[in-house]
């Protein structure tokens, strides 16, 4: 984190996050100022009348007086301490609501930032380190919070002590007490308050210093966070029980876990706790005992003067102390404010992270002839950051309503080529056309209505069976059904105890069920078909399943997909028969396309890959 | 389910044990608990102090010395026990987190050691979840407890203090403040009982919500999320498991808003009633204004004290109950002899045998192996074939003393596996099953499961072996690279197929006189699966090895293969032998090999 960070960047910094903020959870700022407003009032009510009762105890003590201070007192007091407990209790509510609620903001920029970026680590590590900071420490979009409402608590402070304290001023000592009448002098006012003003801000830029220090560390504790999450659960993850025993994991688990001590006391906050740290902490705190000394000092000199009486000082050296505690708050304020603004930092530049992608406006017509040209042009494309090209030169037509397989040994460019077309990354060199039009020019979702696939890693989510073929909070029952029996799904769903509306996986909830790798391929499979596209494209669909499934998915695949245009991705060559046409990638490039038969009696990488195969069935 | 009952441990029970873990961790911590009481009553008698010893000099006209001397004594006293409280502060946060790290590494060490068959048992994952929540944050038991340790200490201190400084009142006064403590703390144990009967309801509200934003923000469905729009979807159910939250939070808040009025009203009546019988005092015996400030701060600083200890009695109580059930996990029972079996004996060759082997998994309805005998001879290649949910992995598990049979015996030699050392015995396989675990340390020490003592030499053979060297030779750091990005984040990413080949190099590299691969070629190409049947005599040169697979050809290099249908051998033999017997398995090959017969039309 960068050391120099000037006042007006974090204000700056700070009332963006506010903003942010708001637009979550504008109740909360609501109730959280009216919070503020009440707390750092209540001290000085309760400061106000104990003085009264004591300033007439020490001079008349006149009966009725005192039982009327008494009775207003205890009444304002009370009527306070309900009134702050109401706003207290709502101000916690919405903050724990607005803790989770916030994740919106990131959850938006995830949505619709480039694939592209979406798909770096990097990026999900620098939201891993906004949010692990978060957790550990508390620093970043939500310690803005924190630091409003206590900023505007000691600025009120600061007022209401002002108002009380102005006679201890304005009241003389009397002629009679000689000397004493020096105190009168208006200097005495200038070195107290500046008195009060020093010593407050020593103690809070002493605490600043001392909160300081947590910026520094926050690189390795983000490290340390790391370990300890991995090495430290690492037993509790089901799938990997078995090596754990079989390789005796324990032993190295246990030598990185032993090196994980980041946050206990040889981390690095741990020794500088012990050092400037503590210290700075400490004398921060004690620091502001002075004021009360030297407000003490003054008053009762005054006092014994006979300026006022004994009850007067408790309500001036009550309202100085609380006044230097807000001054000493507003400033150590500034540390922190400083600190987090590096954090904020961190969290803008995530969600700044700019979207590079042209995305144009051409609507896509919905042609019920499904009459989609797409065509590759001399496409070539590099992964951001790779030094090698994943495509080179591909020029590719789809023959609309065909069946068109992609093979190719792992690495060959297969993946990355449906990534292309459906647009999850843009080409550097090349044209990918649509109906003859840059499919740049189009409007982004529109060019994605066009294409269903099923990916190799495709995710199901831990909610009902209807919302995951739909891929949505309201769905069409007649036509899920449809697209689960024609998936091959129709006997397993009859045994679902809840139909459509069962949940899958217990992920979400308990009473969720478990479904295997097979079904979930399966249900992926009736997703893209609900989808109703007029390109499907399935990348290595059968992997998981065994050979008497993948024998029926194929057989009936043909017509499934109806007059659609389909693209299978496979390394079992055997999908690729009934296709139409093969193209063939190695390296990057089509190396060769044709039918099956036409492919087989070639010397090339096909035959190559097809005997590998095929050897062991002949 | 156990997680009910009560626990086993009672409050002093769980005290001693938490200390005996800080004085091997950190004694610190216990220094602490010790010194922040006496600091802070020090403190708080500075305070009481300070306003009626000034007033008082200033009222009786004392020496302006003696009165800027008692002011100069309270401001130093109340100087050095705030900053020495503070700094103390600072750092009791880092010795409980050191204790609190060890505990988390006992529980740790308990998961990875544990008899396999625990870590499927549902109430064992029960209670390693309760143990692993009584050490998530600082906020919970394991942590906590110092701090009402600490409270604890310093109320009674401070209750006893102040007894004596009362005592001149009338004790009448004492016994009402103190049964209106009791009232408020009645009502607001209501609440904290209320939260803490509901905090498994409250951990499911976190579960939900964790689990739709990290889908929503996974990488893994960000390309789903695009092609099938599921943003408004996944907008949707975040908003819905956040308003169901929020509900339930409002439900909470009317409970502890109840407590907090309660407990305003009881202060309203305590300061009403301290202030009449002071007043009277005063107006009747002419109690002075310094000695009025006195009691009267001193009543209402010793309803806290009445307050923190009730309250830090009922927090001690409840994390007991969290400590008791972090020991239960600890101490729960093992159905496998480890340290206290018998020694696997050196041998040139191992049989295994199953001898009527059922199995059933827990709470399941039907065996997943039926009454099966099978031996595997010294130095035999087996393969292991059948359809998905056949019984194959359950099968090599059993070999392996991952699982015990329900019925019937697994032999080793002629001797039941069960007498051994389980984790001797796991040092015999060389074993690549489906599911892995791969570690974030570098891939030499993932290939040696080591940091100590690596044959870089042996590595560099597995990894030829295995295939693999290529792709190490061009990573950054070669073999001291980081596998991974969740620890390192240079680490890098295997693809699925260089993860099974690292795993391959592992078991070469570990050498155990069995070999055992499960599947090890799914997630590779054509060539790569054909170079890794290539080398597989090779690789299997004197050892015991089990082939496991449902691509039939893959198994035709095995000395024998059998056939398993509904956790039975259906078939036993060659491939040639089982393709002319004209049963299952030569159907299945029928089915596999179809696509690859030239002109077959199907």
């Amino acid at each position: 984190m960068e050391k120099k960070i000037t006042m007006s960047h974090a204000l700056s910094a700070h009332l963006r996050a506010i903003k942010l903020l708001n637009g979550v959870g504008a109740k909360l700022f609501a109730v959280m100022t009216l919070h503020a407003i009440v707390g750092a009032l209540t001290p000085y009510v309760t400061v106000f009348f104990s003085a009264q009762i004591l300033k007439e105890l020490a001079l008349q003590r006149r009966a009725d007086v005192l039982w009327q201070w008494v009775i207003v007192g205890v009444l304002c007091t009370g009527a306070f301490a309900v009134l702050k407990a109401f706003l207290y209790q709502r101000d916690t509510t919405l903050l724990d609501d607005l803790w989770g609620r916030k994740e919106i903001l990131f959850v938006q920029k995830m949505f619709s930032m480039d694939y592209a970026d979406m798909d770096q680590q990097t990026t999900h590590d620098l939201r891993a380190q906004i949010r692990q900071t978060e957790n550990w420490s508390g620093w970043g979009l939500m310690r803005v919070l924190e630091t409003y409402e206590a900023g505007l608590k000691s600025v009120i402070g600061i007022l209401s002590g002002i108002a009380l304290t102005v006679s201890l001023f304005t009241s003389p000592v009397p002629d009679t007490a000689g000397g004493f009448t020096i105190l009168n002098s208006p200097v005495f006012i200038l070195v107290l308050a500046a008195v009060m003003v020093l010593v407050s801000m020593l103690a809070g830029a002493c605490s600043a210093k001392s909160t300081s220090y947590w910026s520094g560390a926050a690189e390795a504790a983000t490290f340390g966070n790391r370990l300890f999450g991995f090495f430290g659960f690492i037993g509790t993850h089901k799938g990997r029980g078995t090596d754990i025993r079989m390789y005796n994991q324990q032993h190295l688990v246990s030598a990185y876990w032993d090196k994980n001590r980041a946050f206990g006391t040889n981390g690095a906050i741990g020794k500088l706790a012990r050092g400037p740290l503590g210290i700075y902490s400490g004398l921060g705190t004690g620091i502001t005992v002075l004021v009360t000394g030297s407000v003490y000092v003054f008053t009762c000199l005054k006092a014994w003067a006979g300026a006022f009486d004994v009850g007067s000082i408790t309500q001036y050296v009550g309202a100085a102390t609380a006044m230097a505690g807000s001054i000493f708050e507003l400033t150590s304020l500034i540390g922190t404010l400083k600190t987090n603004t590096g954090y904020l930092d961190n969290t803008f530049r995530f969600l700044d992270i700019p979207n590079a992608m042209y995305q144009g406006s051409l609507t896509t017509e919905k042609r019920s002839d499904r009459q989609y040209e797409v065509e590759f042009r001399d496409v070539s494309f590099k992964y951001p950051g790779a030094e090698n090209w994943a495509l080179k030169h591909v020029n590719m037509k789809f023959q609309v309503g065909k069946r068109l397989a992609i093979v190719g040994e792992n690495g060959s460019g297969k993946t990355t080529f449906i990534k292309l077309l459906c647009r999850l990354y843009d080409p550097q060199e090349g044209q990918i056309l649509l109906n003859g039009i840059d499919i740049r020019k189009y409007n982004y979702r529109d060019y994605m209505d066009i294409f269903s696939i099923v990916f190799q890693d495709f995710q199901l989510i831990s909610q009902p069976l209807g919302n995951n073929v739909a891929s949505s909070a309201v769905y069409d029952e007649v036509k899920v059904r449809k697209a689960l029996i024609d998936a091959g799904l129709g006997d397993r769903l009859e045994t679902m105890p809840d139909g459509l509306n069962t949940q899958l996986y217990k992920d979400f909830t308990e009473n969720g069920v478990e479904i295997s790798g097979g079904e979930a391929q399966k249900i992926a499979i009736a997703r893209a078909l609900y989808k109703d596209a007029p390109f499907i494209i399935l990348d290595e669909p059968t992997a998981a399943l065994d050979p008497i499934a993948e024998a029926e998915i194929y057989a009936k695949f043909n017509d499934i997909v109806g007059d659609k245009t389909a693209i299978y991705i496979s390394h079992r060559l055997s999908s690729c028969r009934f296709c139409d046409k093969i193209a063939v990638f190695a390296d990057g490039q089509i190396v060769q396309t044709g039918s099956h038969e036409e492919l087989v009696s070639t010397d090339g990488v096909y035959a190559n890959l097809w005997n590998a195969q095929s050897q062991y069935y002949t | 389910m156990k997680g009910n009952t009560k626990p086993k441990y009672g409050i002093a029970q769980n005290i001693g044990w938490m200390v005996k873990i800080a004085w091997k961790t950190r004694k610190r911590v216990l220094l602490f608990c010790m010194l922040t009481p006496v600091l802070e009553i020090l403190y708080n008698l500075a305070e009481l102090y300070i306003a009626p010893e000034i007033l008082r000099r200033v009222e009786d006209h004392a020496t302006i010395g003696s009165l800027l001397g008692t002011i100069l004594f309270f401001t130093a006293a109340l100087f050095l026990t705030l900053s020495i409280k503070d700094y103390i502060r600072e750092n009791a946060m880092f010795p409980r987190v050191d204790v609190r790290t060890e505990i988390i590494g006992m529980i740790g060490l308990k998961c990875n050691t544990t008899s396999f068959p625990n870590t499927l048992d549902a109430e064992y994952i029960k209670l390693r979840e309760k143990a692993h929540m009584a050490c998530q944050s600082n906020r919970e038991a394991t942590e906590l407890i110092w701090q009402t340790i600490t409270l604890l200490l310093q109320n009674i201190g401070g209750f006893l203090i102040y007894l004596t400084i009362l005592s001149y009142l009338d004790w009448t006064l004492l016994a009402v403040v103190i049964v209106t403590c009791v009232i408020g703390f009645l009502v607001s144990r209501h609440t904290t009982n209320w939260m803490f009967s509901h905090r498994e309801a409250e951990e499911v509200y976190y579960v939900k919500k964790e689990y739709i934003r990290d889908k929503a923000q996974s990488i893994e469905l960000a390309k789903d999320i695009r092609i099938f729009g599921l943003q408004n979807w996944l907008n949707d159910l975040l908003r819905k498991v956040h308003d169901i939250y929020l509900d339930f939070r409002l439900k909470a808040e009317r409970k502890y808003l109840l407590a907090d009025m309660t407990e305003a009203v009881l202060t309203m009546a305590r300061n009403g009633i301290a202030y009449v019988y002071l007043i009277s005092m005063a107006l009747k015996e002419g109690l002075g204004v310094p000695e009025f400030l006195l009691y009267f701060t001193a009543v209402t600083t010793f309803t806290t004290w009445v307050m923190g200890i009730l309250q830090q009695v009922t927090k001690l109580h409840e994390q007991s109950l969290d400590i008791s059930r972090v020991r239960e996990f600890i101490e729960y029972p093992e159905p496998f002899k480890f340290e206290e079996g018998e020694a696997v004996p050196n041998a040139d060759g191992y049989e295994l045998k199953l001898e009527q082997v059922s199995f059933r998994y827990p709470e399941a309805e039907e065996d997943t192996i039926h009454d099966l005998n099978l031996t595997v001879r010294p130095g035999e290649k087996l393969a292991i074939v059948g359809l998905n949910g056949a019984g194959k992995t359950t099968l090599v598990k059993l070999l392996c003393g991952l699982f015990d049979p329900t019925e019937g015996r697994v032999l080793l030699n002629g001797k039941d596996i069960r007498e051994f050392n389980r984790r001797e015995y796991y040092g015999l396989f060389s074993a690549v099953f489906q599911e892995f675990s791969i570690l974030d340390v570098t891939v030499a020490e993932n290939i040696a499961q080591t940091n100590q003592n690596i044959d870089y030499d042996r590595i560099r053979d597995c990894i030829e072996k295995a295939g693999l060297t290529k792709t190490i030779h061009e990573l950054p750091d070669g073999l001291d690279t980081h596998v991974g990005r969740e620890v390192y984040l240079d680490g890098v990413q295997f693809s699925g197929g260089q993860t099974q080949r690292l795993m391959l190099a592992r078991a070469l590299y570990k050498d155990g006189p069995i070999l055992m691969l499960d599947e090890p070629t799914a997630a590779l190409d054509p060539l790569a699966e054909n170079d890794i049947y290539m080398k597989y005599n090779g690789m299997t040169a004197g050892k015991t090895s089990l082939f496991i697979s449902h691509r039939l050809a893959s198994t035709r290099f095995c000395d024998r293969i059998i056939f398993v249908a509904d956790g039975r051998i259906a078939e036993e033999g060659t491939h040639e032998s089982l393709l002319a017997l004209g049963g299952e398995y030569a159907k299945l090959f029928e089915v596999q090999s179809r696509y690859y017969q030239e002109g077959k039309e199907f």
